[in-house]
């Protein structure tokens, strides 16, 4: 038995005995058994990934009797390898850190071994081979996720309503791509990913963009692409950090591994406007997202808008990669797609990182909203390095890692095309036009969101009472965030291997089409050439240089701290302070025709006099424009129609019966 | 003058033109818009005499003559008195901001190189690479009439599209024959000063020529 | 590297350094002299540096470590993409680590830092700072991307030796629209990026109107002193990226003595040009209004966006 089956084994084995144990423990021993357990399923898993992407051979594993009619096929191969090691790495985090987090309400038999299970999903749906397979490990990832999601109804309510959004959407996606991929079997005539593939150029192309397109609706909503992102802002705030970690980094990912596998692997690829329309529905994700979470006050739902955006950032490479492709270009293919799996990588660190940093707080100050929070430097320092470190990158500045992936997508797009088509001319320059957008507004959210939640003073005495966290949860953050400079010093850790998935991708490779050179990376054709390892060293260097020039021109070191200036006020109090709201009302306001604020004054006047005022209310709310302007009124819709088909519900159990007898009679008739 | 160096002042008279329909679009003082048309108008001439010294057309160069002074000189000058009658020197709220306008013309000009590549390809050379310039230019001119209020600014992006369609004419035909030039000219002249007395009556009697008013007029 | 690489580069770096605080002087003076007033010497931005090296070194009471460290780092950033931008030579100590887009990342790494450490004060003028430049970095972005789409499609390349070598090959290309348009993007992305009117006005002394002087408000002694010297550096910095880019006749391409020395008497002229040139336009101008700034940056995005699309079309 290879490494890889023997790894990927022993994580499931290892998930399973979690729960067994979740089940069989008691409150305090079930908590760090099923944390311990979980993260060394995650470890078992990364390995087993990695040992793929280094060129051991791929895993392959058959049970024909587990499940009915076809049994299960399960392959690791390169593309599901880099899904494999980020669940596992984030699960390392996460689990270590739930046993921290894990107070009153989440201890409970349920939650415990339900989030195993989670896990084990994370890890068998990149390595399904054939269509049950993955319908039943996609199913299976969408229930645990659900009880998570859920989890803590008891408390607060917004969390039933969460839960519902989330349960339907995400039963909606099931259903899309189950006729996506039951389609295709049934032309295929067998259900193995190696049957599909060997299927796809003989079916009609009319077949193929129809399978395309209702797997980019089932992926794409699983992913959070507009417009089926709306149960992300509200699933992802109201589970479990921990769980949101992996909700964010990890589960959404695998909407992106679905539409690469289904629509570039099984499909061996396709005409231009298949990849046109992912890199547009990309875009407009990337910006929507970007213009939410800037005005968003909520911090895990600026968290869950930034991940719409990330996604949409894929999204755009992924089609760039499908429009190269179409047209012959395959080796800037490939760099579109090392840049998207990059990203892939880096956003799980880094979102991962972000959301147990929010967990952190939330659970210490009881707040998640921004305009109560602050002054968090003194009060929790390494939770406020470690948020600090996500923000940096997340906002794609060097040394960190979300440069990296940042430079490679730009580079994807600006790169020169011999005879451009039309496609590529107009396309390219708008898509590098939103990239920049969403790249500057991003630094602004999270400049933001680390500012004001963390640094100056706290404007609640709930941000006052916090404390730093217990041990577990530290390790959590810090190693999510070693793990972000690492790979933001060393990119080519990761790069190299990506490339190895991206050959696997049919449809699109044919060369390595980034090269690593010495400490960095370059674009094919020698086209540019990045080392963020040199950027660090010289960052360091830059900054000895002035330390030592300080110390020669005798420059005091002794700092004396004094009030702040301020001109000349001589009270600072925190209500002085800039708040999260205000910090984005510029941009909100250039982007007002997008957002549409609503804007509520309310003013009371005293009974003596009008000119005296008694109170100010001022209300400002921005709801998600999809759903107050298509969701809504859908819904609303729906359960008309359903008031009427009322009609045929009358109680009468003769009439029920009626209506089967006519069914079998009509089917009969049918099948004659 | 060699070919290669026409050919350069070609490009740059067209880019010109390109460029003052946005300047027009970005602008909110009417004066600093109409100056913009004035600069396009005398850019089309410039492009309009270029081609006629490449075709060796003397009409063609007299025509040349004619659109500067009608369009680079005598509509601007009459515009500006219109301006300064009406007292209305800014574009204060247009329908659509400012940004968002910019924006929306630069999906138009890709739109126009699309459409137009394929009246390129007909007769490629370097003049009727401009071509979807050309059309670039008159959907700029449709901006500014379906995005601002003023009716200085309107009579602005009227005459925008006639410039632009110029354009197109100039790289294409190398010019129209001097008496349709001349008749075209003219009716131009004509709208103008009809706007001319039209603006003074309507600032009498409703107080400002915001056209976004007319929908008043409905009952 | 070879030894005389590194020299070269060692030496394009100090003389930057060197003549940044000059350039802020050369400003000055030219604006004073045009405004009436006698100014003050263009070496003087040195001797304040100096005067507040000496001072003693305050914090403000409720900051963390971020507020001590900005500063370091952003001096850091800006010392970085020094060594990255070609000056007096092709040859720069870092040119083939970090290309054009890296450049524009490392800048906007400084202003985040400083961002952040304004936010860090906990006063109404620091937020205030700190919302507006990071509203004007945000929607200057599109901008400088485009724009190094535009010169880098006509290289084939982002990285900038192989930029300006391609430029010195072809000169007529500098006249072509595509690099009228660029540069006129690039143009408007230094005055937003290096906080010069019409977006921001670096000698006011209005807190409501300010941007970049709001961010460094509780900044003293050589803390002060560092935010300075990085500022001037951006400016420096940003006028030889256009003169490399725009105007790369005198750059030295060999390492002989006599082309670097041709090299640096070329890069001085450009830059003091350029320094003169935007004080002179500077003094005509005034500041706008902060949500006239976006219709700015708009206009800015829409010339590199044209300068693309004539590239791509009219070739």
């Amino acid at each position: 038995m290879s490494l890889t089956l023997a790894s990927w084994v022993g994580a499931l084995g290892a998930c399973a005995v979690a729960t067994i144990a979740a089940l069989a423990l008691r409150k305090p021993f079930r908590v760090w058994a099923v944390g311990a357990l979980s993260a060394v399923g995650g470890i078992l898993g990364s390995v087993s990934a990695v040992s793929v992407l280094a060129g051991v051979q791929n895993g392959t594993v058959e049970l024909p009797g587990v499940l009915p009619l076809a049994g299960a096929r399960f392959e690791l191969d390169p593309l599901g390898a880099v899904f494999v090691l980020i669940a596992g790495a984030v699960t390392v985090a996460a689990s270590v850190y739930g046993i921290g987090y894990s107070g009153h309400g989440l201890d409970g038999r349920v939650v415990q071994a339900v989030f195993p299970l989670f896990v084990m999903s994370l890890l068998l749906v990149p390595a399904a081979a054939s269509v049950s397979t993955l319908l039943v490990s996609w199913e299976l990832m969408a229930v645990t996720s659900l009880v998570l999601v859920a989890a803590e109804h008891r408390e607060r309510p917004e969390v039933r309503e969460a839960a519902w959004w989330y349960g339907v959407m995400t039963h909606l996606s099931l259903a899309a791509i189950m006729v996506s991929l039951l389609w295709f079997a049934a032309r295929a005539g067998g259900e193995s990913f190696v049957e599909l593939r060997a299927a796809a150029d003989r079916m009609p192309d009319v077949v193929r963009s129809s399978v395309f397109l209702l797997a980019l609706t089932g992926f794409g909503a699983k992913a959070g692409m507009v417009p089926l992102h709306v149960w992300l802002p509200r699933a992802h705030p109201e589970a479990p950090s921990h769980v949101s970690a992996l909700l964010s980094g990890v589960m959404v990912k695998l909407g992106i591994y679905g539409l690469l596998r289904v629509g570039w692997d099984l499909l061996g690829g396709g005409p231009a406007w298949w990849g046109t329309t992912v890199l547009v529905l990309g875009a407009v994700s990337a910006l929507f997202g970007i213009l939410h979470a800037l005005v968003a006050d909520d911090l895990k739902r600026l968290l869950a808008y930034s991940t719409t955006e990330n996604v949409g950032l894929i999204l755009v490479g992924v089609g760039a990669a499908g429009i190269y492709a179409s047209g012959g270009d395959r080796r800037l293919a490939a760099v579109a797609v090392t840049a998207s799996l990059l990203h892939v990588v880096n956003h799980a660190l880094f979102k991962g990182l972000l959301f147990l940093g929010a967990g952190s707080v939330l659970l210490k100050s009881g707040t998640r909203l921004l305009d109560r929070l602050g002054g968090l430097a003194r009060r929790m320092p390494v939770t406020t390095a470690c948020f600090g470190v996500g923000s940096l990158a997340i906002a794609a500045l060097p040394p960190l890692n979300g440069f990296a992936s940042e430079w490679l997508l730009l580079k994807s797009l600006v790169h020169e095309v011999a005879d451009p088509p039309v496609v590529v001319a107009t396309v390219m320059p708008l898509a590098v036009g939103v990239v920049a957008l969403t790249g500057g507004l991003a630094a602004a959210t999270f400049v933001k969101a680390f500012g004001t939640g963390f640094l100056a003073l706290p404007r609640s005495s709930n941000a006052e009472a916090a404390t730093e966290v217990s041990a577990s949860m530290r390790f959590g953050m810090v190693a999510l965030a070693m793990a972000c400079v690492g790979l933001g010093l060393v990119p080519n850790l990761v790069v190299a291997p990506l490339q190895r998935s991206v050959q696997a991708l049919t449809g699109l490779a044919d060369g390595p089409g980034v090269e690593v050179v010495g400490l960095g990376m370059e674009t094919a054709g020698a086209a540019g050439r990045l080392a963020p390892g040199v950027i660090a060293v010289a960052l360091a260097i830059a900054v000895a240089a002035v330390t030592a020039t300080g110390w020669i021109m005798k420059v005091r070191r002794h700092r004396r701290r004094v009030a702040a200036w301020a001109c000349g006020r001589t009270v600072q109090t925190a209500r002085m302070e800039y708040t999260s709201t205000s910090f984005a009302e510029p941009l909100q306001r250039v982007f007002d025709d997008f957002l549409r604020p609503e804007l509520d004054l309310d003013v009371s006047h005293t009974s003596e006099s009008r000119y005296y005022l008694e109170a100010v209310r001022f209300r400002i709310g921005i709801t998600d424009a999809f759903e107050s302007r298509l969701y809504r009124p859908l819904v609303e819709r729906l359960r008309r129609l359903g008031e009427y088909a009322r009609v045929l519900q009358n109680g009468s159990i003769h009439l029920y019966l009626g209506y089967m007898l006519v069914v079998v009679l009509v089917v009969l008739v049918l099948s004659r | 003058m060699t070919d290669g160096a026409l050919f350069r002042f070609l490009d740059f008279a067209v880019g010109l033109s390109l460029v003052c329909g946005y300047v027009a679009l970005w602008r909110r003082g009417l004066v600093a818009i109409v100056k913009a048309l004035a600069v396009q108008g005398a850019s089309v001439a410039v492009v309009a005499m270029l081609m006629g010294i490449y075709e060796g057309h003397v009409q063609a160069v007299v025509a040349a003559g004619l659109v500067l002074v009608v369009k680079a000189i005598v509509i601007p000058r009459v515009l500006v008195g219109v301006i300064h009658r009406t007292l209305e020197y800014r574009e204060v709220e247009p329908l659509v901001n400012i940004p968002t306008s910019l924006l929306a013309g630069a999906l138009t000009t890709v739109i126009a190189f699309i459409a137009g590549r394929h009246l390129v390809a007909l007769d490629a050379s370097p003049a009727t690479r401009g071509v979807p310039v050309g059309l670039a230019v008159m959907l700029l001119g449709f901006l500014l009439l379906v995005f601002r209020r003023k009716a200085v600014t309107q009579v602005v992006g009227f005459l925008m599209l006639e410039n632009g369609v110029a354009l197109v004419a100039f790289l294409t035909t190398a010019g129209l024959p001097l008496i349709v030039e001349l008749g075209g000219a003219l009716d131009l002249l004509m709208a103008v000063l009809v706007l001319q007395v039209l603006a003074r009556r309507i600032v009498r009697q409703f107080g400002a020529t915001d056209l976004n008013q007319l929908v008043n007029l409905r009952d | 590297m070879t030894a005389a690489a590194i020299a070269i580069g060692l030496l394009q770096v100090l003389a930057l350094v060197a003549i940044a605080p000059v350039v802020t002087g050369v400003m000055r003076t030219t604006r004073a002299r045009l405004e009436g007033r006698f100014g003050p010497s263009p070496l003087q931005p040195w001797r304040d540096l100096r005067k507040l090296l000496r001072k003693e070194r305050l914090i403000t009471e409720q900051t963390s470590w971020i507020f001590g460290v900005a500063p370091l780092l952003l001096v850091a950033s800006t010392l970085v993409v020094v060594a990255v931008i070609p000056s007096v030579a092709t040859t720069t100590l870092l040119v083939d680590s970090v290309d054009l887009i890296g450049v524009i990342y490392l800048l906007l790494l400084g202003t985040v830092v400083l961002a952040l450490a304004a936010i860090d004060t906990g006063t109404a003028f620091g937020g205030m700072g700190s919302s507006r430049g990071m509203t004007i970095a945000a929607l200057a972005e599109p901008a400088a991307l485009l724009a190094i789409f535009a010169v880098s499609l006509r290289a084939g390349s982002s990285s900038l030796s192989t930029i300006v070598e391609g430029a010195l090959a072809d000169p007529a290309g500098l006249a072509s629209p595509e690099t009228l348009l660029a540069f006129g993007a690039v143009a408007v992305v230094t005055l937003a990026e290096a906080g010069r009117l019409p977006v921001d006005n670096p000698s006011t002394h209005l807190e409501l109107t300010m941007i970049h002087e709001a961010m460094v408000l509780e900044y003293a002694g050589p803390d002060l002193a560092l935010v300075e010297f990085a500022s001037s550096l951006r400016l420096t910095l940003f006028f030889g990226l256009i003169g490399t880019l725009f105007l790369p006749w005198g750059i030295a391409t060999t390492d002989n003595i006599a082309a670097m020395a041709v090299g640096v008497v070329a890069w001085l002229v450009k830059v003091l040009a350029l320094a003169v040139g935007v004080a002179a336009v500077e003094v005509g101008l005034a500041k706008l209004r902060l949500f006239r700034v976006p219709e700015l940056l708009a206009a800015a995005f829409i010339l590199s966006f044209l300068a693309v699309i004539v590239s791509f079309f009219l070739r």
